[in-house]
C-alpha cells in the first residue's frame, strides 16, 4: 500500500478505514486462491470449447436423460440468487435493523450467481449459435421463454437494487480518493450525499424493495413451472411453483451464511458479523428447514397416495431404488443436519452456521438433481428401459468453472465495493438507535 | 499522426472481437456445410429384382436415383412375399454401399492371416487362380479342388457343380443352413427332398420348434400366411407354436406350449396318442397310403410293433405330461384343435432336428401329418417342382476329369440320411491330413465365424496350400486366404433365385443389376466361366457360355417353351393363372422368346401356381409305395449300425443336467436380423438385433429371472458363458419367457471389437450319428460375472 | 383438409422391426458408433417396443412399433421456445431442423418420447452417401429430429395427383413403415375420410391409445390384441 493510500485512509472513520481496507489491501493469499480459482474456470472454458466444436455428445446426457448437470446447476444458481435480493429486501421492507451489515454482501451475490445462473441454459443449448431465435421466434406459451423474460427482468432489477444502495459509499470512496478516482467519479453519479438526496435515495430503495419481492418470487416460480408444466412423473405438480421459491430462499439463506463466515475471517470483520446475526439466520436457516421438510413430505405424499405407476417408478427409484443414495443424502443435508444443528442455540454461532449452511447447499444441489434425473430417466411408458445418466467430465469441469468463476469474481468485486454497506451502518449509529426506541414506544400503550 | 491509447485499444479490441466472432462462425457452420451431399434434383426409377439376402428369395423393387439404389422395397408381385420385406432385405442398402467392401481383388503378400495384401488386377487374380488349378489337373490330380458353397441354390450352384465335375473334382462341400427335414423325407416317403408347406390354405399351423417369424426357410411366406394381405377377411390359419424358447414366434403365434428342452417329439407322440384314442385321425389316408401303422412282420420275418401299438402304450396323456411339462388339458386340447381345424400341418424345425437323435425326433413329429392325411393335399405338407429351367450343356468328361471324379469325394464316413454336418466333417478330413486338398475355393462361406469349430478349420486351412475367397468383404475366413476375388454384391449382379423348398411353388425369381457394378469386383459366375475359358480343353467345351448373364438368359428359355406358369404379377393375374391351370388350360402371352425375357427380367422373375394334388409319386416313393411309419431302410440301417436306437420310443433328448458344474442348458437360436457371420456389419440392423429395445451391437444372453436371482447377477451385467468347450462374453438379459435352468443363446452376433460371439462353439459335438446333425440341445454351461 | 393418423394392429405385427429399418433408410436417419448407441443415443423414428406379461410358460409379448404419435394436442409445440416444433393444417407434427437451439425441452415433454436429438452431427462415410434419400434432409448436430408421416412423400404425392387432375388417393400416401410392413399391421389414411380404410377402424371396439388420459389425443391407434 502507498504511503499517500495509507495516509488518506487513516485519516477516515474507524468503519471506513475496516471496511475500505479490502479496497487498497491484497494478500499473497487472495493472489493464490484468486489464481487456483482463474484456472479452473479457464479449465470449465476449455472444456466448453470442446462441447461446442464437437456437439453435446462430449456430455453425459442421452435419451432418455436429456437434461442434466446444466440444468441442474442452472436451478441450483438461480435458487441462490434469492440469498441477496429477496432476503435484504424483506428485510429492509420489515425494517429489521440487523440487516445492516449484510445486506451488501448478499444483494452483491444475487446478481453475480444470475449470470452464472443464467448461462447454464445456453450451455446446455445443442445450437448456442442460434440462442437469438429465442427472440426472433419467440413462442410466448413455452415456459422456456417465460423463464427468459423474468430472469432477464430480475437481472436488471437486482442490478439496479444492488447499485443504488451502493451510491453513498461510492461516493465515500471518490471523495477519499484512495482509489480508481475516474471511475468512482462515474459510478458514485454525482451523489453528495445532501439530505435530499439521501431522502430521495431511501425513497428509491424503499419502492426498489418492494418491486423487487413479487419479480423474485416469479423467477422461481417460472423456473418450477419449467418442469411442472410437461406431463412427467414427479414433474407435472402444482407445488412446484412455491416448492422452488422456498428452495430457493433456503439455498439462499445458506449461500450468505457461508460467505459471511469466509468474509468474516478473511477481512477481519467480526465487529460486523457479529454472533447475533449468524444466530438470527441461523433461525430462518431453522424455519427453512421446517418449511422444506413440509413442502417435500407434502410433495411426496400427493405422489405416493395417488399411486399413479407412472409416479411411483420415479418415487420408488428416488426413496429406494438407484437415487437412494442422493435422496437420503439430500434429507440429511436439507433437513436432518440445519434442524439438529440450529435448533440449539450453541450451535447458531458461525462454525455451527457454517456447517449448517454447507450441508444445506449440498442438499439443495442434491433436491435439484433429485427433481431433474430420476424423472429423466423414467419415462412415464412402463415398457420403455430405465435409462441412466453419468456426467462426462467435460460437464463436471463446467460445473467447476462456474462455481469457480462465481466465487472468482465475488472475490474481485470485494476489492471495487465495501462488502458492508458503510453509510448503512453509521445510519444505523447516528439515527436508528433513536428510531427503533421511539417505535418500539409507539408499539407500547400509553404508560398510565 | 500516432494513435492515442485509448484510440490504439479500441482498434485492438475492434480486431480481437471480429477474429473472434469468425473463429465462431466456423465452428458452428462448418457442421453445416460438411453436411452438402451435392444434392441435385435427379432423375427416379423403379426395378424389381430379387433379394439375394437369405434363402427365402424374396421380391424386391429398388427405387434409384440417378443410378444410385436409395431404398429397397418389397416386389408386390412376387407370390410368396407379396410386397413385403424383412429388415434384413431393407438395409441392404448398406451392405452394398458398405465403407468395409473391398475396392479390388487382393493377393497375400505377407505370411498367411498377417493382414498384409497386395492389390492386383482382376486379370492378374484370375491368371494367378487359373495357373493354380491349372497345375492341379497337370499333375493328374484334380481332386484335390474343393469349393466350400454358402447357400447358393439356383444356377450358380449348378455351375459350380458342372465346373467341379468336368474338371475333374467331387469335392463340392455344402455349408448352409439345415433344418433335417429332408432325412425325414427320405425315410418315410422315400422322396429325397425338403418338404413344402402350405400355410396358405392350413387351417392350424402347429410348429414344432420352427422359427417361422424369424430365420426359418423363409419368414416372409410366414408371415404372408399369417397375416392373409390378399384375404378381404382375416382368415389366416391358427399358428401353434411348440418351444422351449418364448421366442418372436411364439410370442405372436396364436398359441404358445412351452415345452421341457428336448421334448417336443414326446408331445407330438402325446397328441398322437390321443388322435388315435379319440378316433379323430384321417383313417382313410391312413389306411389306403400309411404302411407301419399297425403292428407288422419285418424282412427277416420277426413280428415287430406298429406305429399304434408304440404310442398307444407309451404315450399316454398323463406320462407326457410329465415328460414336457404340459398339463394333460392341453394336450387333449391341442389334439382336438389339430382334429378340428383340419387341415393342420406340423413343421419341423431345427430344435427338433439338432439333436443326439433328431432324426426319430423329426419322424415323430413329421408322423402327424401322416396321421391327419395332411400330405399332397392342400393346407398340408407338399412336394413341389423346381422351375422348369433348361440344363446347362451336357458335360464331356477329359480323362484327367474322368479319373479325379473317380476318386470320388474327400472324406469316408459319411451320415446314413441326408448330409448334415458336411463342412465340418470336410475340414476334419484335411485337418487330419488323410485328404491332401490342394486349392480351396470359398463362395459365400465363412466357416471361421460361422463353425462350431472354427479351430479345426485353422488346422485345415493351414493344411491347404492355395485358398480362395470370393467374399466381397474381407471375412474372418478370407483374411487366411491368398487371393481374394470379391463377388459383386446382390444388386450389382444376374442371379437367378429360386424361393426356397418350404414355398410350395417353383417361383424363379431373378436379380438383375440395379446399380452399376463396382469396377473392383467380378461375378463370381463369370469367374467360373472364365477360368473354364482359360483351363481350356474339356473344361471350356462343357462351359461354352459367354457371360453369366447369357446363361440365365439361355436357361429361361426352359421356362419359355414350357407351356405353364407366368412371369410374375399381381393378385388377380395369380388367381386367373391358377384357375386356368387347375382347368387344364394355358395361353401363351409371348410371342417371341426376346418378349418373355424382357417381361421377366421386368418383373421380377416366373411363377407357376398350380400344383397337382393328383400325383401319388408325391405321396410316396418307398419301396412299398406307401409312406412308411416303420421305415424298412431306417429299421435296417440301425440294425446294420448296431444302434439301440428304436423308433418313436428314443424320440426325447436328456433332459437334465449331469453336472453339478455346468447347471443350466444352452439353447442357442439364429436371430432373425443377423442370420449370418458377415451381415452384422450394418450398421442399422446392429441397431435392432432382437426384441430387448436397449440392446444395441452388443451379444446377450436371455435368463429367466429366477435363475438369475439364484445367480446373484441383474438385468444388464455383463457374464461369461462358460462350457467345457469355452467360453464368451455377453449381456445378461432377464426375460420372464424364458425356461428356468436355460440360457438362450442368440448366434449371428459379434462383439463390438468384431469378435464373433458364438455361442455355437461352446456345443458339445455330439451328434445326430444317422443325419450327421450337430446337437443343439445337450450343452450345459454357467454363468460367470465378467 | 386430411387429418392423417394411423392404426396399428398388435395381432398382425410381429416384432421383426422391418419398419425401423425402412424408417432410418427413407428419413437418413444415420446409426451411432456402438459406444454412443451404449450411451443411449441411437435414433430411431420407428422404434418396435415389447411388452412382456407373465413367467414361464404363460409368458405374452406384445410389440407396440412407436413412431411419433402426432397428437392432436401434441405437449411438445407448447413448450418449444423458438417454435421450431409445429403442427400443420393436416395434422402432422413436424420439426424446423434449422430454427431448432436444441434445448430438448420437447424432447422431455413428449411423453412417448418419440424426439430425438442429434448428440454429434451424423456420420455418413463417403461409401454411405451413396444410399441417402434426396427427398429427406440430413440433420446437423444439436438439434432434434422426428417421425414425420414420411410427409415428403404426401408432397410428391400431392404434386403426381395434382399432375394427373385428379384427387388424392389413399394408397397415393403411405409411409415407408406402412409400405414394407409384411404382415400389413400399419394401416395408414386420412382419419376423416368415410373412403379410408382408418376411418372405420379408429372407431373398432379394440382401439387403444398410448396414454390417452393425457389428453394429447394421438393420432397413432393400436388395435388391442384379441385375446
Amino acid at each position: 500500500m502507498r504511503q499517500a493510500v495509507r495516509e488518506k485512509l487513516a485519516r477516515m472513520s474507524n468503519d471506513e478505514q475496516i471496511l475500505l481496507r479490502p479496497l487498497v489491501e491484497t494478500s499473497r493469499s487472495f493472489y493464490i486462491v484468486a489464481g487456483l480459482l482463474a484456472a479452473v474456470t479457464l479449465w470449465g472454458m476449455f472444456a466448453y470449447y470442446l462441447q461446442v466444436t464437437y456437439g453435446l455428445g462430449r456430455t453425459g446426457l442421452n435419451r432418455p436423460s436429456y437434461w442434466g448437470i446444466y440444468i441442474i446447476c442452472f436451478v441450483f444458481f438461480i435458487g441462490i440468487s434469492h440469498a441477496g435480493t429477496l432476503i435484504s429486501a424483506i428485510l429492509r421492507v420489515s425494517k429489521a435493523e440487523w440487516r445492516r451489515s449484510i445486506t451488501r454482501s448478499a444483494e452483491l451475490i444475487t446478481v453475480l450467481v444470475i449470470g452464472f445462473g443464467a448461462i447454464q441454459p445456453i450451455i446446455d443449448l445443442g445450437r448456442p449459435d442460434r440462442v437469438l431465435n429465442v427472440i426472433f421466434n419467440a413462442q410466448l406459451r413455452s415456459p422456456l421463454l417465460w423463464d427468459v423474460t423474468s430472469i432477464g427482468l430480475y437481472f436488471i432489477s437486482c442490478t439496479i437494487y444492488l447499485y443504488v444502495p451502493m451510491l453513498p459509499d461510492l461516493a465515500i470512496i471518490r471523495d477519499s480518493g484512495i482509489k480508481a478516482p475516474r471511475l468512482y467519479r462515474f459510478l458514485a453519479a454525482g451523489y453528495r450525499d445532501t439530505p435530499a438526496q439521501r431522502a430521495r435515495l431511501e425513497r428509491v430503495i424503499g419502492v426498489l424493495s418492494i418491486i423487487v419481492i413479487p419479480i423474485a418470487v416469479s423467477v422461481h416460480t417460472v423456473i418450477g413451472w419449467i418442469f411442472a408444466m410437461t406431463l412427467r412423473p414427479m414433474w407435472h405438480s402444482t407445488i412446484f411453483g412455491p416448492y422452488f421459491v422456498m428452495g430457493a430462499i433456503y439455498s439462499g439463506i445458506a449461500a450468505i451464511l457461508v460467505a459471511m463466515v469466509v468474509l468474516r475471517r478473511a477481512f477481519g470483520l467480526q465487529q460486523y458479523f457479529k454472533d447475533i446475526h449468524f444466530d438470527y439466520l441461523g433461525r430462518l436457516l431453522l424455519l427453512f428447514s421446517l418449511l422444506w421438510f413440509y413442502f417435500t413430505f407434502a410433495e411426496y405424499l400427493t405422489a405416493f397416495y395417488g399411486g399413479e405407476p407412472g409416479e411411483m417408478r420415479a418415487f420408488w427409484a428416488k426413496l429406494t431404488g438407484p437415487f437412494a443414495i442422493p435422496f437420503w443424502t439430500m434429507v440429511l443435508g436439507c433437513f436432518i443436519i440445519p434442524l439438529s444443528l440450529m435448533s440449539r442455540r450453541s450451535m447458531r454461532t458461525p462454525r455451527g452456521t457454517l456447517i449448517a449452511g454447507i450441508a444445506v447447499m449440498i442438499g439443495m444441489w442434491l433436491e435439484r438433481f433429485n427433481i431433474v434425473v430420476p424423472t429423466s430417466v423414467n419415462p412415464r411408458w412402463e415398457i420403455e428401459s430405465i435409462g441412466q445418466y453419468l456426467p462426462s467430465w467435460v460437464e463436471l469441469s463446467i460445473m467447476a468453472a462456474t462455481f469457480s468463476g462465481f466465487t472468482l469474481l465475488y472475490m474481485l468485486a470485494t476489492k471495487f465495493v465495501p462488502i458492508v454497506s458503510i453509510w448503512e451502518i453509521k445510519e444505523g449509529r447516528e439515527h436508528s438507535v433513536r428510531e427503533v426506541a421511539d417505535r418500539v414506544a409507539e408499539y407500547l400503550p400509553e404508560s398510565a | 499522426m500516432s494513435p492515442s491509447r485509448r484510440e490504439f485499444l479500441w482498434t485492438m479490441g475492434a480486431a480481437a472481437a471480429t477474429v473472434a466472432l469468425k473463429g465462431a462462425q466456423d465452428v458452428f457452420w462448418e457442421s453445416d456445410e460438411s453436411l452438402d451431399v451435392g444434392w441435385a434434383p435427379g432423375i427416379e426409377e423403379r426395378r424389381n429384382s430379387t433379394c439375394l439376402i437369405c434363402p427365402s428369395r424374396c421380391g424386391i423393387r429398388g427405387r434409384l436415383v440417378d443410378g444410385r439404389l436409395i431404398r429397397i422395397n418389397g416386389n408386390p408381385l412376387h407370390p410368396l412375399s407379396r410386397g413385403g420385406l424383412c429388415p434384413r432385405g431393407v438395409a441392404g442398402v448398406q451392405l452394398l454401399y458398405h465403407p468395409e467392401r473391398l475396392a479390388g481383388p487382393l493377393v497375400r503378400s505377407g505370411p498367411r492371416g498377417s493382414g498384409q495384401w497386395e492389390t492386383v488386377t482382376r486379370e492378374q487374380a484370375l491368371e494367378r487362380i487359373a495357373e493354380q488349378l491349372g497345375s492341379l489337373r497337370a499333375a493328374g490330380r484334380p481332386e484335390g479342388l474343393a469349393l466350400l458353397a454358402g447357400y447358393s441354390a439356383g444356377t450358380m450352384q449348378d455351375l459350380w457343380r458342372q465346373f467341379l465335375h468336368n474338371f475333374g473334382s467331387s469335392n463340392y462341400v455344402a455349408d448352409e443352413y439345415e433344418d433335417g427335414t429332408e432325412a425325414v423325407m427320405a425315410v418315410m416317403h422315400g422322396i429325397d427332398r425338403r418338404p413344402s408347406y402350405d400355410l396358405d390354405r392350413a387351417r392350424l399351423v402347429l410348429s414344432f420348434g420352427a422359427p417361422l417369424f424369424e430365420s426359418w426357410w423363409s419368414p416372409l411366406q410366414a408371415f404372408v400366411a399369417f397375416a392373409n394381405p390378399d384375404a378381404e377377411e382375416e382368415s389366416g390359419p391358427r399358428f401353434v407354436q411348440i418351444d422351449t424358447r418364448f421366442s418372436r414366434t411364439a410370442s405372436r403365434a396364436h398359441e404358445w406350449v412351452g415345452v421341457r428342452p428336448g421334448t417336443h417329439a414326446v408331445l407330438a407322440l402325446g397328441i398322437a396318442y390321443v388322435l388315435i384314442r379319440d378316433e379323430l385321425i384321417d383313417a382313410d389316408f391312413v389306411a389306403r397310403h400309411v404302411a407301419g401303422f399297425e403292428d407288422f412282420v419285418d424282412a427277416q420275418g420277426q413280428p415287430r410293433e406298429g406305429y399304434r401299438s408304440l404310442v398307444m402304450r407309451n404315450y399316454r396323456t398323463e406320462e407326457v405330461s410329465a415328460i414336457t411339462g404340459v398339463p394333460v388339458a392341453r394336450i387333449t386340447a391341442l389334439a382336438r384343435a389339430v382334429a378340428a381345424n383340419r387341415p393342420a400341418v406340423a413343421v419341423c424345425g431345427t430344435d427338433v432336428a439338432f439333436a443326439p437323435n433328431g432324426l426319430l425326433a423329426g419322424l415323430a413329429v413329421h408322423s402327424i401329418n401322416v396321421l391327419m392325411g395332411s400330405v399332397n393335399r392342400p393346407g398340408g405338407v407338399l412336394f413341389a417342382d423346381d422351375a422348369p429351367v433348361g440344363p446347362l450343356t451336357s458335360p464331356v468328361l477329359d480323362e484327367t476329369a474322368r479319373a479325379g471324379v473317380g476318386r470320388g469325394p474327400i472324406g469316408t464316413q459319411r451320415p446314413v440320411f441326408g448330409s448334415g454336418g458336411e463342412a465340418l466333417r470336410f475340414a476334419a478330413a484335411v485337418a487330419g491330413a488323410e485328404a491332401p486338398i490342394e486349392a480351396l475355393l470359398l463362395y459365400y462361406a465363412n466357416p471361421i465365424a460361422s463353425s462350431t469349430d472354427p479351430s479345426v478349420w485353422h488346422e485345415a486351412l493351414e493344411k491347404i496350400p492355395f485358398v480362395v475367397s470370393f467374399s466381397p468383404f474381407l471375412d474372418d475366413t478370407a483374411r487366411y486366404a491368398d487371393v481374394v476375388l470379391p463377388d459383386l454384391l446382390p444388386y450389382e449382379r444376374w442371379q437367378d433365385a429360386p424361393t426356397p423348398t418350404s414355398y410350395p411353388y417353383p417361383v424363379w425369381g431373378l436379380a438383375r443389376p440395379l446399380v452399376e457394378p463396382h469396377e473392383g469386383a467380378m461375378h463370381t459366375g463369370d469367374v467360373v466361366l472364365d477360368l473354364a475359358r482359360r483351363l481350356g480343353g474339356s473344361v471350356a467345351a462343357s462351359l461354352p457360355y459367354e457371360s453369366f448373364e447369357g446363361l440365365l438368359k439361355e436357361r429361361t428359355r426352359g421356362l419359355f417353351a414350357v407351356r405353364r406358369g407366368m412371369t410374375l404379377g399381381g393378385q388377380f393375374e395369380r388367381e386367373h393363372h391358377r384357375q386356368m391351370e387347375e382347368r387344364g388350360w394355358w395361353l401363351p402371352e409371348h410371342t417371341d422368346f426376346e418378349a418373355f425375357w424382357d417381361e421377366l427380367v421386368e418383373r421380377g422373375g416366373w411363377t407357376d401356381l398350380f400344383y397337382d394334388h393328383t400325383d401319388p409319386y408325391r405321396i410316396a416313393q418307398t419301396d412299398s409305395g406307401r409312406i412308411e411309419l416303420m421305415p424298412a431302410k431306417l429299421l435296417s440301417a440301425l440294425a446294420e449300425e448296431g444302434s439301440e436306437l428304436r423308433p418313436y420310443l428314443d424320440v426325447a433328448t436328456q433332459t437334465a443336467a449331469d453336472s453339478t458344474e455346468f447347471s443350466l442348458r444352452l439353447i442357442p437360436y439364429r436371430v432373425s436380423t443377423l442370420a449370418s457371420g458377415t451381415l452384422s456389419l450394418e450398421r442399422w440392423l446392429a441397431e435392432q438385433p432382437g426384441i430387448f429395445p436397449d440392446v444395441l451391437w452388443h451379444p446377450w444372453v436371455e435368463v429367466a429371472p429366477e435363475t438369475a436371482h439364484a445367480l446373484g447377477l441383474s438385468d444388464d451385467t455383463l457374464v461369461w458363458v462358460v462350457a467345457p468347450r469355452g467360453r464368451y462374453r455377453a449381456r445378461l438379459k432377464v426375460f420372464p419367457g424364458t425356461a428356468p435352468e436355460t440360457v438362450c443363446a442368440p448366434y449371428g452376433l459379434r462383439q463390438p471389437d468384431g469378435e464373433p460371439a458364438n455361442p455355437l462353439r461352446l456345443l458339445d459335438s455330439t451328434n445326430d450319428p444317422l443325419t450327421g446333425l450337430p446337437s443343439w440341445s445337450s450343452t450345459f454351461v454357467r454363468l460367470e460375472q465378467a | 383438409m386430411a387429418r392423417w393418423g394411423m392404426v396399428i394392429d398388435l395381432d398382425r405385427c410381429t416384432g421383426c422391426a422391418a419398419c425401423e429399418v425402412a424408417c432410418k433408410s427413407e428419413n437418413n436417419v444415420a446409426a451411432v458408433s456402438v459406444e454412443q448407441a451404449d450411451m443411449g443415443r441411437a435414433s430411431s423414428w420407428m422404434k418396435v417396443m415389447a411388452h412382456v406379461e407373465g413367467e414361464f410358460p404363460d409368458t405374452t409379448m406384445h410389440f407396440y412399433p412407436r413412431p411419433c404419435m402426432h397428437c392432436d394436442n401434441p405437449p411438445c409445440i407448447r413448450v418449444c421456445p423458438v417454435q421450431a416444433t409445429y403442427i400443420d393444417d393436416e395434422g402432422i407434427v413436424g420439426q424446423i431442423y434449422a430454427r431448432c437451439i436444441g434445448c430438448r425441452y420437447c424432447a422431455n415433454a413428449c411423453p412417448y418420447m418419440v424426439k430425438y436429438f442429434n448428440w454429434y452431427g451424423p456420420e455418413w462415410s463417403e461409401a454411405e452417401r451413396q444410399h441417402l434419400n434426396p427427398d429427406v434432409s440430413v440433420r446437423p448436430a444439436g438439434v432434434i429430429e422426428k417421425c414425420t408421416f414420411c410427409h415428403h412423400r404426401l408432397q410428391k404425392a400431392r404434386e403426381d395427383a395434382r399432375a394427373e387432375g385428379r384427387e388424392l388417393r389413399e394408397e397415393d400416401y403411405q409411409p415407408a413403415c406402412v409400405d414394407v410392413c409384411p404382415t400389413n399391421a400399419i394401416i395408414f389414411g386420412d382419419l376423416d375420410n368415410p373412403s379410408h380404410a382408418v376411418h372405420t377402424l379408429k372407431d373398432d371396439p379394440r382401439v387403444l391409445r398410448l396414454m390417452e388420459d393425457l389428453g394429447t389425443q394421438p393420432k397413432v391407434y393400436y388395435l388391442r390384441p384379441r385375446d
